[in-house]
């Protein structure tokens, strides 16, 4: 009994190291610690083998997107308050009509800027990591959630 | 040599065993089992080499798998999250429903 148990125990020893091993090279830690701290940049640079000259490319990419997207974003407030102000003020279905209209259009005027940017930062990389950044990113642009806060539950399939 | 038989017959038709029980036989047996000698793990390990290599092996690699498994979907987890982040910080329609 002695014997089996020493036995069972040190399998269970050798079985924790190979688990371990698994994990470890299969593991993405410099993954894990851009998410860690929310860098997307570091993200794009660890996860797409950017140079530093492709990273600072891609940051100044960002940099002058930032203004568009603020743009953007304030066009969209001022339209969605202004219906929000319509229906308060039980305004004529067709001016209230109108004006979600007005709001679609500006957030597909939004996608397209979005997938614009992202194909610019796709070009700045390497062929094969611009196919896995295009087919990461551009399918949750058209699916991602408008009205909120975006679920992280979101996977690549949905 | 009939009358010594007939003397062996009587004296075995007449014997009667009386045996006294020993309430501690049972305690005396198991003390005897618990000190006979251990086999040393080696000698074990070689009686037993092929039952402990197969399950050693099958053990090893399901370990091994099952890290790479959870390692794996922690990277899948930890990639749909930095893209959500980065998705946020370059959508204004996320930016303009989130802000007040």
């Amino acid at each position: 009994m002695r014997n089996l148990l020493i036995s069972a125990g040190l399998i269970a020893a050798l079985a924790c190291v190979a688990a371990y091993l698994g994990f470890r090279a299969n593991s993405d830690p410099a993954l894990h610690e851009a998410v860690a701290k929310g860098d997307t940049m570091e993200w794009l640079r660890t996860d797409f083998h950017l140079s530093a000259e492709q990273l600072a490319a891609v940051r100044r990419l960002h940099d002058s997107y930032s203004g568009t997207c603020d743009e953007h974003c304030r066009m969209i407030q001022e339209a969605t308050q202004a219906r929000q102000a319509l229906e308060a003020a039980h305004g004529d279905p067709a001016s209230i009509a109108a004006a979600n209209e007005r709001i679609q259009r500006m957030r597909a005027m939004c996608e397209g800027a979005i997938r614009v940017h992202v194909q610019k930062v796709a070009a700045l990389m390497a062929p094969e990591d611009a196919k896995r950044y295009l087919a990461l990113v551009l399918p949750k642009i058209s699916k991602f959630d408008h009205k909120g806060a975006p679920d992280l539950r979101l996977n690549s399939s949905s | 040599m009939n009358s010594s038989r007939e003397t062996l017959s009587d004296t075995l038709a007449s014997w009667r065993v009386a045996p006294t029980s020993d309430p501690a036989f049972r305690s005396h047996v198991w003390e005897r089992i618990r000190k006979r000698p251990d086999t040393p793990w080696t000698d074990y390990l070689r009686a037993h080499a092929a039952a402990l290599s197969l399950v050693s092996v099958l053990a090893l690699g399901a370990a091994a798998v099952g890290g790479g498994v959870i390692a794996r979907s922690r990277v899948r987890a930890d990639r749909e999250a930095i893209v959500m982040t980065y998705l946020v910080d370059i959508d204004p329609r996320v930016q303009a429903a989130q802000k007040p």
